[in-house]
């Protein structure tokens, strides 16, 4: 059986909490008119209503608006799809801001949300040919070797033959963008992926579980710093077991599972409470109780109404959501 | 003194730099008027202006030593406003973790300061300009720096008093690496650490040119900082409008040479002084304040 199902089955006791009539309600009347209002005049979203169009909310934004209660207007797709589009660098990577000639790890943001158009294929195979090329310089075997004769083991306990990506080009691997490339490749067309793709995908994989904080969950990619153990954190354990969920059971995936579910009662914060939301639904496994929903998180103060925050409380309270919908028995 | 549009100064031309050094053993204590006091010593041009408090505010910290305490955050903001100051601002973009309301709740600012909605500014998300780089430091050329930073009319460093595993102390030049966003660069700032962090610290500071200092010591942090060191009392506020002065000041009340800390070294031929006798120190003497802080073996040498 997957961890899912083992935690369908685990979790059918807990309590039922998803979508009920007062989190739809706060979707249609309030998330959704949010995150479409807040749409630029170039097609793309900013991190705040009125600021610049960046590539990462407006990924989120498409990616929430999807399957959206009452539907939403085709333009908002066709503008944001064209942002995109004409915000990709030539040789295939996306910029996480404008005038970036640099592209970053917001390109296997681009390639998931883009990956469904089939008017963007080319598009999807450049980004992801980009993503496959990007190798991290930290575990380059010149490293490697030079590290063989002056390592120090007393900063940290990872295995730095493993690759997975980083946030920027040729620095380190980390976390989250490795998750984040390791969904654009799942969510990629077989005719888009490029040669050695496979073999990058195991590694990340080996990566993300080697990378692991010692108690379960993950923070940034650093699970030990002389000698102490490190503090994972809630987004970065959820993005790393959604990137984690299509592959085989792992007692490493477990415990992240586990660790998540523990802390989400905890939660503080809308974007956490989202994503982890998300994550935990996508594995069937249950949303224990937390004091705060989502909805009251974000009345209470308006500066969490950042529109990736948003996008990701839309896709979190969305039973149709496309993109990671909730196993059966998710509760 | 605004140095934001000012060339930057060889060591040489410099003229000397007063720091204050406050005495305060306890968070709960009044520490409006005592910042407000030593704001009053450099008679600072903020009437009617702008000003951004870059606070330190590293990660979720349920004990209270990893970040620039709440109390200190708000008491220097009630202080620029009894100044006059048009509006004032709190920011900070955390390295480590992209969830900066959570840090926020976790550091519970709210209680000191009421709502933070209307003042905090999450510097990781703002909308950002190219910056080219004067000095060139790094390998970095230019980065993107929020336009919030760019934008105000007075910057302040609000650090915390923390020695730091890869640069040997965070003080108010380390500080300000919060200020590179993190949705252009990353959780952490990667891009940083392979340009050099000494180096970056020079860019970045060379860049965006603090007008004024204070380093919360009243609790600072020994050994494996910045993130998992120990708690260590300090009882002290360090400010001035030399981050340089104030950042070898720190140095100095913590034990450790300033001049073997590298990227303070390299600071001090440009962007302030760091010798001890360009230094006049108001308030208390370092020596009455002296507190030693524990290093990591690889900053053994910096220990006085």
């Amino acid at each position: 059986m997957t961890d899912s199902g083992v935690h369908a089955v685990e979790e059918l006791s807990m309590r039922q909490s998803f979508a009920p009539d007062s989190d739809l309600a706060f979707l249609q009347d309030f998330c959704v008119p949010f995150l479409v209002g807040a749409q630029n005049q170039d097609g793309g979203w900013g991190f705040q209503r009125s600021g610049e169009s960046r590539v990462e909310p407006t990924c989120w934004s498409l990616l929430a608006l999807r399957n959206a209660p009452g539907g939403v207007a085709t333009d908002t797709f066709a503008s944001g799809r064209q942002y995109l589009l004409a915000a990709q660098l030539r040789d295939g990577s996306w910029p996480a801001s404008r005038e970036e000639t640099r592209g970053s790890w917001v390109t296997s943001l681009a390639c998931s949300v883009l990956s469904v158009e089939e008017q963007c294929t080319e598009a999807v195979s450049a980004g992801l040919q980009w993503l496959c090329r990007d190798f991290p310089r930290d575990s380059s075997p010149f490293r490697l070797f030079v590290r063989r004769f002056f390592s120090s083991d007393s900063y940290s306990a990872h295995d730095d033959s493993l690759r997975g990506w980083g946030w920027t080009p040729r620095t380190s691997s980390w976390v989250e963008p490795t998750a984040f490339a390791l969904l654009a490749l799942r969510d990629a067309a077989s005719a888009c992926m490029p040669r050695g793709a496979s073999a990058r995908q195991q590694l990340a994989v080996e990566l993300l579980y080697d990378r692991m904080c010692p108690g379960g969950g993950w923070n940034c990619g650093n699970p030990m710093v002389y000698g102490v153990p490190g503090e994972p954190l809630v987004l970065s354990t959820s993005w790393a077991l959604l990137a984690l969920r299509d592959h085989p059971s792992h007692e490493k995936k477990s415990a992240g599972l586990a660790w998540l579910r523990n802390s989400y009662p905890q939660i503080t914060s809308p974007g956490s409470l989202a994503v982890a939301k998300i994550a935990l639904q996508a594995y069937g496994a249950g949303v224990a109780d937390n004091a705060s929903s989502l909805s009251m998180l974000l009345d209470q103060c308006n500066h969490h109404r950042t529109v990736h925050v948003i996008a990701w409380t839309c896709l979190a309270l969305n039973p149709q959501r496309a993109w990671f919908p909730p196993c059966k028995g998710a509760a | 003194m605004n140095y934001r549009n000012q060339q930057l100064i060889p060591c040489f031309q410099r003229p000397p730099s007063r720091v204050v050094i406050r005495r305060a053993s306890t968070y709960r204590q009044d520490l409006t008027a005592l910042i407000l006091e030593s704001l009053r010593v450099y008679q600072l041009p903020v009437l009617g202006k702008s000003v951004l408090l870059k606070a330190n505010l590293v990660g979720l910290d349920p004990l209270g030593v990893m970040n620039t305490h709440p109390a200190v955050i708000a008491a220097t903001r009630e202080a620029f406003l009894r100044l006059g100051a048009s509006a004032v601002f709190v920011g900070d973009g955390p390295a480590m973790d992209r969830d900066t309301f959570a840090i926020l709740e976790s550091v519970k600012l709210k209680d000191f300061t009421g709502p933070v909605g209307g003042f905090f500014r999450d510097l990781n998300l703002d909308d950002v300009n190219r910056v080219p780089l004067p000095t060139r430091a790094s390998r970095l050329k230019e980065l993107y720096l929020p336009r919030t930073v760019l934008g105000v009319d007075f910057l302040v460093s609000v650090a915390k008093l923390k020695t730091h595993h890869w640069a040997g102390v965070t003080l108010s030049l380390k500080n300000m690496f919060g200020i590179v966003p993190g949705a252009c660069y990353g959780w952490p700032k990667n891009v940083l650490h392979w340009a050099g962090i000494d180096n970056s610290i020079l860019d970045i500071n060379a860049a965006a040119r603090p007008d004024f200092a204070i380093i919360d010591g009243i609790v600072g942090m020994e050994g494996n900082g910045p993130i998992q060191g120990s708690p260590k009392p300090a009882g002290v506020l360090i400010l001035g409008d030399d981050p340089v002065a104030v950042d070898a000041t720190a140095c100095r009340v913590m034990g450790l040479r300033p001049e073997a800390v590298r990227y303070l070294a390299k600071a001090g031929t440009l962007l302030g002084n760091l010798q001890a006798a360009r230094i006049e120190q108001v308030g208390e003497k370092i020596e009455s304040v002296h507190t030693q802080f524990s290093v990591l073996e690889e900053f053994r040498h910096l220990a006085t």
